[in-house]
């Protein structure tokens, strides 16, 4: 057929520019430093310029401590950070309980190493517009039947999976979707507030912490949006890392680390957290999740 | 006699079903220029179409459209007739940045049916007789020794067409030219083919014919 | 032009007609069906604030490697899609081997494809590059085909016996298509523009990553500056996207990649992507000969069809027909805007500047938008699909309304639209409404990823439970539905003897009658 010979060199082409594009890609990252850096990241729970404050410090004060060029990628969603950390892209990440949970589950030889004080009990709040006319109680509010509400993102530990688990004990048999009028997932912590306080949702499960900062910060008017249930603790948060890094940085590059995040004091690093200091923890802190995972469906 | 160039035996041809030829038997022998006349839609295009097939290489053809490449220029619509004696580098580089000799000999050419000046012009954008003078220019180029064109100067008037006939005349030994105005072929060629409803009905010298002789062959036509 | 003529069972008008009965009577179905709740209570608000945005654009806060990197991905995605896509097109239309490839490979939405490639490349420009070259291979590959086709072989037949294939090809053919070629290709680099953005969404470093960002947090003027800059980015496109500046804008957008922050071991993920994660969870390492791991697979298999699947389906299907029907009445609307007969010397620029506007926004992002303001349901993703779409056939509509021939006594105003512009072009008019069918039904399922329950929002669900094996089913549901609709749209058209009408947005006007 006329034009097939010209096939070969298009595709000749192609390859050729592909592999210029491997090379400039290879040279701008190999360019800039001789180790490979050290990357993290973490999940996007709340707004992004706040991530961005808080990780910040954190890269600055691990590549002090550690000796490495380390380097913070922001982001978009939940499974982009575990997916990250699943192939390779990063090598610590500043998960949710469940995210932990998962990326584990993904990749052999991973740990969880350090908590904050804080997640070892770690609490969800139901949130409530005031028109809802839902009111404070100690027991779970059985009136929020038939409300509008939102979780967080999908794969959040403080807003879906235990809210979810808490709501099925609390509904036995049914699922969000039959105890709710409608069910949403807004995508992070500070979305959930926003969407709770306008109305657009009447009830919403978001993360202590986040909800603690806003209202440090003055954010939030009682008037508006209050706080109608607090759940019973379960552990959350965790700095979980790959096992190759000792391959990478050296043996005992795992222990370091561990001891730079446990040895942060600066509060000006903890105080984007939310947490007082970072302790040391394990995987089996987190065995419990993988139970209630199951049960809702969210992990095989 | 000159040997035979181009010979059709009992052709026929169908479209569809529809018998166009039937019957055809057809010498042109070499050195001949012969007209071809008859009604539209007599099969004189299918005809030529039959003796084209004979033996294309060395035939130069000018079709009934122009059939010109729209959007490149003149020079190139006409270094098309050659682009089978040319190595494709040596096509692909005329294409970008044309060899001097091959635009000199392009503009002669040219020149022969009175387009020099339109030699970058963008083919698209000549007339209806500007275009049908290009495509005789890109069969004059081809310089096969034989051409047959199909009504190659019908958009051109009668002094214009004579001129253009006599260019093919001067450089190609033998035509076949499917043509619609009898005066110009009788001047023009010296042997008169006419086909009537896909069979030939005549065949004789020019000398022996005249316009009345052949005027039967055209009633119902302008 | 009779009354009793239009009436008659086997004339395209009629067909025209019945068509588009069925088509609205399926769409207020759907309508009724459908979820339209608006849970926000204060959208005005809200939108004035947005407004607000636009007009104190916040220009000092764009990030100006976003404008570089957008451009940069979209030159190279394209560029290498069309590439490869025109090394396809030549055997296109002979290979049905091709032919399956390419639907198969532009039946996946960008987003998704970025989705996959982010498991093997990470958040790389890589992925960037290869979730924007895959789909278009697909699409280039069948419209370059198509122009090859459609071109005139006239000057080809005269061609001297023994021309080698090259030459004929460059010149015969070559020349008559470039143009269509190349007009074709500029227009897929703004369609692409506007894929870059939608690829920001989840995480690649163009202006759509900063625009998510201001949009989530309510920054109004910096999202309102980032999508003043991509206007005049695309408005600009004819001067700064050339076939001279072409090759710079490749080298220069090769240098200008963003450098990936950390590596990801390709071959291990690719491998563990192709061995464990898309393999459906009860076949990995399983017997495939025995027919207990089939039974378990059978019954991993049937709650994902029928709980995900059938309904998402469903849900898209019914989204992209209101959807549809919406843009069709939207360009009603819309193109005596655009039509110098009805606007006017005047209104036609501005209603064209409109348009175009309209046009370069992604329907993703219009959605985003719509979301935040309305709630979730189905209405944002109607709104934003309509809206954008609405305002391409609009534009393309209005352009044909001008070629039309008009006797020199013909009525004006309503009684021109009515008798004569709006029947004169509704064979076309149905031609590009069955055309951009597919396309709603592909953005339809995206939309689902912003909470709708479409089929994305399924995927959504199944990547955040790291089931990629669920989520490549169901993207596969989605590809095989956007095939089955496109192959419907054009046993449609051919009925209508509407095949052979235009429906690119990239055609050059018809060429001018007289030479």
């Amino acid at each position: 057929m006329i034009g097939v010979t010209t096939r070969p060199s298009r595709t000749g082409l192609l390859a050729a520019v592909l592999a210029l594009a491997q090379t400039v890609l290879g040279v701008a990252a190999g360019r800039a430093e001789d180790r490979p850096p050290f990357v993290f990241t973490g999940i996007p729970d709340q707004d992004e310029s706040r991530l961005v404050e808080r990780f910040g410090r954190v890269a600055t004060y691990l590549e002090a401590k550690l000796g490495v060029p380390v380097r913070y990628i922001p982001v978009k969603n939940y499974p982009a950070a575990v997916t990250a950390f699943t192939n390779g892209q990063v090598q610590l990440a500043w998960f949710g309980g469940f995210t932990g949970v998962q990326a584990r589950k993904a990749v052999p030889g991973a740990h969880a190493i350090a908590q904050g004080a804080e997640d070892a009990s770690f609490k969800t709040y139901l949130i409530a517009n005031a028109r809802s006319g839902l009111t404070p109680s100690k027991d779970f509010p059985q009136a929020v039947a038939g409300k509008t509400f939102t979780f967080g993102a999908r794969a959040s530990t403080s807003g879906r999976l235990m809210p979810e688990h808490f709501i099925r004990q609390a509904f036995p048999g049914k699922t969000p979707e039959q105890v709710f009028s409608r069910v949403g997932f807004s995508g992070d912590h500070s979305r959930t507030i926003q969407l709770v306080v306008s109305g657009a949702f009447e009830v919403g499960a978001v993360d202590y912490t986040v909800w603690d900062l806003d209202t440090k910060a003055g954010k939030l008017d009682p008037s508006v949006v209050k706080v109608i249930w607090e759940s019973p603790p379960y552990p959350d948060y965790q700095w979980t890392v790959r096992g190759d890094v000792e391959a990478t940085y050296g043996a005992g590059f795992t222990e370091r680390l561990r001891a730079a995040l446990v040895g942060i004091e600066d509060p000006a690093i903890l105080e984007p957290f939310g947490r007082s200091k970072f302790v040391p923890v394990t995987d089996a802190a987190y065995d419990p999740l993988i139970a209630v995972a199951k049960s809702t469906g969210l992990l095989d | 006699m000159a040997a035979p160039a181009l010979t059709l035996s009992n052709a026929s041809a169908a479209y569809g079903g529809r018998t166009v030829l039937a019957g055809i038997d057809l010498t042109i022998r070499a050195g001949e220029r012969v007209a071809l006349l008859g009604r539209s839609g007599a099969g004189k295009s299918t005809l030529l179409g039959l003796l084209h097939a004979q033996a294309p290489e060395r035939i130069a053809l000018v079709p009934q459209s122009a059939a010109l490449v729209r959007t490149l220029s003149v020079f190139h619509n006409v270094y098309m007739g050659r682009l089978d004696r040319r190595s494709t580098l040596h096509n692909l580089r005329t294409l970008v940045r044309p060899a001097s000799a091959d635009w000199r000999e392009v503009g002669g050419v040219l020149a022969r049916v009175g387009l020099a000046e339109a030699i970058r012009t963008r083919a698209g954008a000549l007339s209806g007789g500007q275009q049908q003078r290009v495509s005789v220019a890109r069969a004059l180029y081809n310089r096969g020794p034989i051409l047959i064109a199909d009504e190659p100067v019908s958009a051109l008037d009668r002094v214009q067409g004579a001129g253009i006939l006599a260019e093919m005349a001067r450089t190609h030994e033998t035509l076949v030219l499917a043509l619609h105005d009898v005066a110009l072929a009788l001047a023009a060629t010296d042997r008169i083919v006419v086909l009537d409803a896909g069979r030939i009905v005549l065949d004789a010298p020019a000398r022996d014919l005249d316009a009345a002789r052949l005027s039967p062959y055209y009633a119902g036509t302008a | 032009m009779s009354g009793p003529g239009r009436l008659a069972p086997h004339g395209p008008s009629a067909g025209y007609s019945a068509v588009s009965r069925w088509f609205a009577a399926l769409a207020l179905a759907a309508l009724l069906a459908a979820d339209l709740h608006v849970s926000s209570l204060q959208p005005w608000a809200e939108l004035r604030r947005l407004l607000a945005g636009f007009v104190r654009a916040d220009f000092p806060s764009v990030e100006a490697w976003s404008i570089v990197h957008t451009v940069a991905f979209a030159v190279l995605g394209v560029g290498i899609g069309a590439g490869a896509g025109f090394g396809l097109a030549i055997p296109f239309a002979h290979s049905r081997a091709v032919r399956g490839l390419c639907a198969a490979l532009r039946s996946v939405h960008e987003l998704f494809w970025a989705l996959l490639l982010m498991q093997v490349f990470g958040l790389s420009a890589t992925t960037g590059i290869l979730a924007l070259a895959l789909p278009y291979a697909g699409i280039c590959a069948k419209v370059y085909s198509e122009i090859i086709e459609e071109a005139d072989l006239a000057a080809l037949r005269v061609l001297p016996p023994g021309t080698g294939a090259v030459s004929a090809f460059a010149y015969a053919r070559l020349p008559d298509v470039a143009d269509k070629l190349r007009h074709y290709t500029l227009y897929r680099l703004e369609c692409g523009l506007r894929a870059t953005l939608v690829l920001g969404f989840i995480g690649l470093p163009t202006m759509g990553f900063h625009l998510e960002s201001a949009f989530r947090q309510g920054r109004y003027g910096e999202a309102g500056a980032l999508l003043l800059v991509f206007y005049v980015l695309i408005g600009t496109r004819r001067l700064w996207l050339r076939p001279l500046t072409l090759p710079f804008l490749a080298v220069a957008s090769l240098l200008a990649l963003p450098a990936t922050v950390g590596s990801t071991a390709i071959g291990a993920s690719l491998a563990r992507f192709l061995e464990h994660d898309i393999v459906p969870a009860p076949l990995r390492g399983a017997a495939l000969s025995d027919p207990d791991t089939w039974a378990q697979f059978g019954a991993w298999l049937r709650p994902i069809l029928t709980d995900q699947v059938g309904p998402g389906i469903l849900q898209t299907l019914m989204l992209a027909q209101v959807a549809l029907v919406a843009t069709a009445l939207g360009s009603l609307v819309l193109f005596p805007l655009v039509s110098r007969r009805f606007a006017g010397r005047i209104g036609q620029p501005l209603g064209r500047v409109l348009l175009v506007t309209v046009r370069s926004t992604p329907e993703y992002m219009l959605a985003y938008v719509a979301l935040l303001l309305l709630g979730p349901s189905m209405l944002p993703a109607i709104l934003a699909l309509s809206i954008h779409n609405a305002g391409i056939v609009g534009y393309l509509m209005g352009r044909h309304a001008d070629d039309l021939p008009y006797r020199p006594d013909a009525p004006r105003g309503l009684n021109l639209y009515a008798y004569e512009t709006v029947p004169r072009l509704y064979g076309q008019f149905l031609a590009y409404l069955l055309y951009r069918w597919e396309i709603i039904l592909r953005e339809s399922a995206i939309l689902g990823m912003l909470g709708v329950a479409t089929l994305g929002f399924h995927i959504d669900a199944a990547i955040s439970e790291l089931r990629l094996d669920v989520a490549v089913i169901l993207i596969a549901a989605t590809a095989a539905m956007t095939m089955a609709v496109d192959a419907l749209s054009r046993a449609l058209r051919r009925t209508l003897r509407i095949a052979d009408l235009p429906t690119r947005l990239s055609r050059p006007l018809a060429p001018r009658t007289g030479a």
